[in-house]
């Protein structure tokens, strides 16, 4: 069996290295997409948000987000505060464009924290500084997203204690608040990811965005050879079905694996990347193509034709990616967060990710035992579904 | 027939409710051309399916060379060569490739590899285009490199499913002679076909198939026999053909009258001495006659006789 699933895969290596859109997505246009968005994207290096604060309120959570969120953000490199004394001092700084974004810290404020009511934290926005916005808008809702815990946290406090705080319990509480710095420097970019560099980040997610397009390639090869009818004439030859499965998996296993390792070390040479130990990126890359493959492989199995194979593939390769993430980091948190567990692309980043953060190749192996898991799951429900089909 | 190369022994095969193949049995013999001859939609393609191994029958046995066939049987499925109706080449792959990629699968040696692709180039007059892509290759020239891989491994059976189906005349003509050399060789040849003057050229025996049964069965000249020493009147009328038929049935010495595409076909002893009779009968049920044609019955003419309708239809 080994021996015609090998014959089989150097004929359709032959084929496919005659086929220029198998050389386009698996090597060109990932590397090509990833310069261009690197040159034309703000690096982590180049923002800088300028903001207006306003404290109205004065209180002990207030004081929380101005003299710890703040400044811990200022120090970062990341934002450029100006503390103003009203809100209509705040508007006019953003009508004159001299800051992109204010947040306002109304009266009654952390009083209302305390007391676990609903309160307002403002954000307000220059439309034409989209990116500042959005990055002004994030930082606002994790800080509130914590205030909300801490409320909790209060409320949960005072009825245990009987209804009422003593002074021992309010500074507790006050300073869980002012902690959010340490969530919030990070707050707009994924921790792990945040480990990757800009261009290192948009590296690694366009190689394995176009990975599982890569691998359609020989996955979709029995449904081609079906299509153009020499599956029968395969049938026919003194081999079994199980040899031409295996010869198309190899393929792809290989295409997979060659697209991943010229666009890794292309994006080392080309483009300064740095996705950490070799090691951990060679267990990584391994993990991602085996993922790929069994995924599509059970999505290629409820496919008649390639066309339809191909077409339902590209839309779980896409939806994958936009939810793990490829083209723009989804946070630590939040449900983007937790859909991104779900993506084979999430794992794949998160595992660099935590390999530059802990700075040894073990920091791939839970994304790797991740991906492992997912290829072998999709892809034993992929090979009884394409057995059950050649019955 | 111990010796057969291909034994089928009342092979059924059913898709859902239809009962495409309905025990069907025949036998090839060593160096005999076999013909299957039936319409679209008859059950050829799922014969031949069965024999290649592609397809497993709900019931019946298949041997080819004495071994049984059946999908997972490796060493039966080394004695067929299988040509299938449709182009199965590679476009992307030049002639030569294509022959290599075969003559591996089929376990053929390196050196036997070379000298046997040369010799398919050959046979099948790719030589000089054996090192350009069978995309740039004119129909023809694919029908010939498909059959030539058919050939590649020397199988003890070569099954060729309707070879010919959209190919040019001369083409046609190429591969008929194509194949006329390989039945002179010695090979045994399994040859589906709609074409009754395919069947009539290439084959030393007939099956003529119909809704998955084999309806008659034998040499030309036994199958032209079944019909019987008559001669074949076909009458052009002008208008109710079925009343003609009618009428030629009472004439004395008609065997049968069927209707073929608003045609009168009568099978009658004696054309020469009775056509004036039935002409006459016809005439006086009130139906105008355009046309008379008398000739030997050919096995179109046994199809219609044995099935009741036309090999076209």
């Amino acid at each position: 069996m080994i021996r015609s699933a090998l014959i089989i895969l150097a004929k359709d290596l032959r084929l496919r290295s005659r086929d220029r859109s198998v050389l386009l997505f698996a090597f060109v246009i990932p590397l090509a997409l990833t310069g261009v968005f690197t040159l034309i994207l703000p690096s982590d290096d180049d923002f800088l948000l300028t903001v207006a604060i306003v404290d109205e309120d004065g209180g002990a959570i207030a004081e929380a987000f101005t003299n710890g969120v703040v400044p811990a953000l200022v120090n970062e490199g990341f934002v450029d505060a100006s503390y103003v004394d009203s809100a209509d001092t705040a508007r006019r700084m953003l009508d004159d464009d001299e800051v992109s974004a204010a947040w306002i810290v109304p009266e009654g404020f952390s009083h209302a924290v305390m007391a676990a009511t609903p309160t307002k934290f403002i954000v307000l926005h220059n439309p034409d500084r989209v990116l500042s916005t959005e990055v002004a808008r994030g930082v606002a809702e994790d800080f509130v997203a914590e205030v909300r815990r801490v409320g909790v946290a209060v409320a949960t406090t005072a009825a245990a204690s009987g209804g009422t705080l003593d002074q021992r319990q309010l500074d507790a509480v006050t300073a869980r608040a002012a902690n959010t710095a340490g969530l919030l420097m990070v707050g707009a970019v994924d921790t792990e990811v945040r480990q990757l560099d800009a261009t290192s980040y948009l590296g690694a997610g366009m190689a394995v965005f176009f990975l599982f397009f890569t691998v359609t390639f020989g996955i979709t090869g029995l449904l081609e050879e079906r299509d153009q009818r020499t599956l029968p004439r395969l049938l026919a030859a003194p081999i079994g079905i199980s040899a031409v499965h295996l010869g198309k998996a190899i393929g792809a296993f290989v295409i997979g694996m060659a697209s991943m390792t010229v666009l890794a070390v292309g994006n080392r040479v080309l483009l300064g990347v740095d996705w950490g130990p070799p090691l951990g990126v060679a267990v990584l890359i391994t993990a991602g193509v085996l993922c790929a493959l069994g995924v599509m492989a059970l999505v290629g199995s409820y496919a008649k034709t390639a066309e339809q194979a191909n077409n339902l593939q590209s839309i779980v390769a896409l939806v994958f990616g936009l939810s793990g993430g490829v083209f723009f980091p989804v946070g630590a948190t939040g449900w983007m967060a937790s859909l991104s567990l779900f993506s084979p692309h999430g794992w794949f980043l998160r595992g660099l990710g935590d390999q530059v953060g802990s700075g040894s190749w073990t920091g791939v192996l839970p994304a790797t035992g991740a991906l492992l898991a997912g290829a072998l799951v999709a892809g034993l429900l992929g090979a009884l579904r394409l057995r059950k089909a050649a019955a | 027939m111990d010796a057969a190369v291909l034994t089928c022994r009342d092979l059924t095969r059913s898709f859902g409710a239809l009962k495409a193949v309905d025990g069907v049995s025949f036998s090839v013999a060593p160096g005999e051309t076999y013909g299957l001859l039936g319409p679209n939609g008859a059950g050829k393609t799922t014969i031949i399916s069965m024999i290649a191994g592609l397809l497993e029958p709900d019931g019946g046995e298949i041997q080819v060379a004495g071994r049984v066939m059946t999908p997972s049987a490796k060493d039966a499925k080394a004695a067929v060569g299988l040509v299938p109706q449709d182009l199965a080449i590679y476009p992307d792959l030049t002639g030569r490739e294509n022959l290599e990629f075969f003559a591996r699968l089929y376990g053929i040696d390196r050196d036997a590899r070379r000298n046997r692709i040369g010799e398919v180039l050959a046979v099948t007059g790719l030589t000089d285009r054996a090192n350009d892509r069978s995309s740039t290759y004119s129909g023809g020239m694919k029908r010939r490199l498909n059959i030539g891989i058919g050939l590649l491994h020397r199988p003890l059976l070569l099954i060729l499913d309707e070879p010919t189906v959209g190919v040019d005349p001369q083409s046609r003509n190429a591969i008929m002679s194509a194949i006329e050399i390989l039945a002179d060789d010695g090979i045994s040849v399994l040859y589906t076909t709609h074409y009754m003057e395919e069947a009539e050229r290439l084959c030393d025996r007939i099956g003529i198939i119909d809704q998955g049964r084999v309806v008659a069965e034998g040499s030309r000249r036994q199958l032209i026999a079944m019909v019987g020493e008559n001669d074949l009147v076909r009458l052009s009328v002008s208008s109710d053909a079925l009343r003609a038929a009618k009428a030629c049935r009472d004439v004395p010495g008609v065997e049968s009258a069927d209707v073929d595409d608003g045609v009168v076909v009568c099978l009658m002893e004696n054309a020469a001495e009775r056509l004036a009779a039935m002409l006459a009968a016809v005439t006086s049920a009130g139906v105008s006659i355009t046309g008379v044609n008398v000739r030997e019955p050919d096995l179109e003419d046994l199809f219609l006789h044995v099935t009741g309708k036309a090999l076209r239809e």
